[in-house]
């Protein structure tokens, strides 16, 4: 990460413009425990209160990185009931990143975030068929199979 | 924006910082090899 993805300059634009980078050994105490750290690189993405919603472990170029970083945002705000922030930061990775292995769940976490806001359950009908229609191998084209029956 | 990440490397400033600033924290565990 620190020779490829992190010199990059889409990725420095995009932390800087979005995040606070926090950046610590995988053996440092408390954190590494705190956070359950057991390989590396363990990127987190945190709320301003300290609170874990999204991770992923191993290496991820420029283009995956910046999405998943999207998507930390975007789950943060939905798992703080704020979801037009949500919406924001998941629409964000649809447009400029569709392609990436961040944009499947995204979907459909959109999905859940329209239903959550409208409680119209066609949106999560939707959702699902913009998944198995664009993504049809992907574990979240299957985690909205029932909502083909909405 | 700068051509390098300004990593923060204490917790507590990253979280007072992303108070302030209204944003979320990304951190990184890395290994220094």
């Amino acid at each position: 990460m620190d020779a490829v993805t992190y010199p990059d300059s889409k990725v420095v634009s995009f932390i800087g413009e979005n995040l606070i980078p926090l950046q610590v050994q995988f053996d440092t105490q408390p954190l590494a425990s705190d956070f359950n750290v057991k390989w590396t690189p363990t990127v987190i993405t945190l709320d301003a209160d300290g609170r874990e919603h999204h991770r992923t472990v191993g290496f991820l170029a420029p283009d995956e990185l910046i999405p998943s970083l999207l998507l930390g945002m975007g789950k943060s705000c939905f798992e703080n009931e704020r979801f037009n922030d949500a919406l924001s930061y998941l629409e964000k990775i649809l447009a400029d990143y569709p392609k990436s292995d961040s944009a499947p769940e995204a979907h459909y976490l959109r999905g859940v975030c329209r239903f959550k806001s409208t409680h119209d359950p066609k949106l999560l009908k939707e959702a699902y068929e913009k998944l198995s229609k664009e993504y049809p191998s992907s574990e979240w084209t299957k985690r909205a199979y029932p909502y083909r029956l909405l | 924006m700068g051509d390098k990440i300004k990593w923060e490397s204490s917790m507590d400033s990253a979280l007072a910082r992303a108070r302030s600033e209204r944003k979320h924290v990304l951190l990184d565990f890395f290994n220094p090899g």
